[in-house]
């Protein structure tokens, strides 16, 4: 196996965007080309394209192929699409870095694209249900924000997590994405705020809940041998880990421990030789208040239970135990599926090069890691990146 | 009841029940008869949850058709407030539960009818609610006992 890395990315403007799917690859695809220097579309032999929902979203499927098309790319050797819902990005990204460790290509670029706007939002909230297994628990009723609610129900009954604790993480990540110029979010929170919001299901309001959002993100990866040709600062993939317990809501023995994410931890730190007390950023996917929450302790970086303390104490925040969601997280710059494993990597990236605003630079920082859940948190991805 | 849906295929939840479409039409024809019912294997006993042509434990095709229990008690409940799916909007807000069934380690992702959010516990007693649906299909849900 070959090491790897990141060696540029680029992004395209999160938010209710007016612009269709093939647009927004092509301001990603513009935007990572202009960030990698001596590189130009012929030079990729494979693409790979992140991408959740086009043929609900944007009525159309077989995108690998277009995106090659929007952006003057012939590849010779691997062109696929990759769908793992809202993990759609990050599974990009393992499939270049799978084919580029084992020789198999030798330049990739990964786009991650996701158009959700769509003029019927009942429509677009029909395809989210659909994520779920449609005939036994999306036929329900049942969509994302009922399942992490009653995540959060039972947080707060088995270990007392609060109603403020959970709203602290939104203004967090808010408060990030103030930073972020390419956030869907660009206003302070504060816990009366999210708690007083919209109901979307109790105990959780809209402020609790990530965007429906438009957005694009492309990195490109190359061998570790060849990424000083393209940039001064590469990332390199360190390790990895991945596990899923099948779709069915109720296939998780608890709502309050993700055993899936545990297991994918436990393998990205024994892939990558460290342990979760060597991170010093991550990028965890805070699709509702309550994931973060729960991740914190499932990663390790508290104990079980006590993520709400971690979050009160400041324990996640820029100066405490582990930087959490600097961009913004998913609660901040909203969630183009396909794009956000991809915008998650460039964040460590730009954070490892000093090339983020100093109110959200975590200086010296060597190790980080993205994580992303799909479903009903029955599938995790981590990957873990450090600083070239 | 009648609950919706005249939707086309690809927007409709509820699946398909005919044996036309499915080999495991025998659960629908069971819930008609009132009647809860999965999947046993036949050669390593494992219970599946939903219903199976082949087991995921032994990869046994001879699978038999046991009746479930048809009381539990919630063990988690939230309402769809905002955000429902076509065909469900006008229904909200409805509550959506997870149900730990009696005498058995299984519990069910499912709508809880008849019951309003504000009057829901954790560990309140449930039993099954056959709807019906405008085209003769039938489906499951569950409401206070
Ligand atoms: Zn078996």
């Amino acid at each position: 196996m070959r090491k790897v890395a990141i060696v540029g990315g680029g992004l395209a403007k999160f938010g209710i965007r007016n612009a269709t799917w093939k647009e927004l690859a092509q301001e990603a695809g513009k935007a990572v080309f202009d960030d990698v220097k001596n590189l130009a579309p012929k030079d990729i032999d494979s693409l790979f394209v992140g991408a959740a929902q086009p043929e609900r979203f944007a009525f159309q499927t077989h995108v690998a192929p277009m995106a090659a098309e929007q952006l003057g790319i012939f590849p010779t050797r691997v062109v696929a699409r990759t769908e793992l819902a809202c993990a759609s990005g990050q599974a990009a990204i393992r499939y270049a870095w799978a084919c580029i460790a084992s020789g198999l290509s030798e330049i990739a670029l990964c786009v991650g694209v996701e158009k959700m706007n769509i003029p019927n939002m009942a429509e677009a909230q029909t395809s989210m249900t659909n994520v779920l297994d449609r005939e036994w628990d999306g036929v329900h009723g049942a969509s994302a924000p009922p399942y992490f609610a009653m995540c959060a129900q039972r947080h707060m009954k088995e270990y007392g997590t609060t109603r403020e604790q959970l709203a602290l993480v939104s203004v967090k990540n808010h408060h990030f994405s103030t930073t972020n110029p390419f956030a869907q979010f660009q206003k302070e929170f504060t816990v009366e705020k999210v708690i007083t919001g919209p109901v979307v299901a109790p105990p959780l309001t809209l402020f609790d809940c990530c965007g429906i959002t438009d957005g694009a993100a492309a990195v490109i990866l190359t061998s570790a041998e060849r990424a000083k040709e393209f940039t001064d600062v590469p990332m390199y993939i360190l390790g990895s880990g991945q596990s899923t317990i099948g779709n069915l809501v109720t296939n998780l023995k608890s709502l309050t421990t993700w055993e899936p994410l545990k297991v994918a931890a436990k393998e990205a730190f024994k892939s990558a030789k460290i342990t979760v007390d060597d991170i010093d950023l991550a990028e965890l996917h805070d699709c509702f208040t309550i994931s973060e929450i729960i991740e914190y302790e499932d990663f390790g970086f508290c104990k079980k239970g006590e993520g709400g303390k971690f979050i009160e104490e400041g324990q996640s925040n820029i100066g405490g135990k582990v930087a959490v969601n600097t961009r913004g997280g998913l609660l901040g710059t909203g969630h183009p599926l396909g794009a956000t494993g991809i915008a998650q990597a460039i964040e460590l990236l730009q954070q490892f090069r000093g090339d983020v605003p100093k109110e959200r630079y975590v200086k010296g920082a060597e190790l980080g890691l993205t994580h992303n859940l799909s479903g009903a948190a029955n599938m995790h991805s981590v990957m873990i990146y450090g600083r070239g | 009841m009648s609950a919706t849906i005249p939707l086309p295929y690809m927007l409709d939840f509820y699946p398909l029940e005919d044996e036309k479409f499915t080999r495991i039409h025998q659960f629908f024809t069971n819930l008609k008869a009132g009647k809860f019912t999965t999947t046993r294997c036949k050669k390593c006993s494992t219970i599946l949850w939903q219903p199976r042509v082949v087991c995921s434990e032994c990869f046994s095709t001879e699978l038999e058709w046991i009746e479930l229990p048809k009381e539990g008690e919630l063990f988690a409940y939230t309402a769809m407030v905002l955000g429902a799916p076509l065909g469900m909007e006008k229904e909200v807000p409805f509550v959506i539960g997870i149900v730990k069934l009696d005498g058995i380690d299984l519990k069910i992702l499912s709508r809880i009818d008849d019951v309003k959010y504000e009057d829901c516990e954790i560990g309140m007693r449930v039993e099954l609610k056959v709807i019906r649906l405008e085209d003769e299909r039938v489906f499951y849900r569950f409401k206070p006992k």
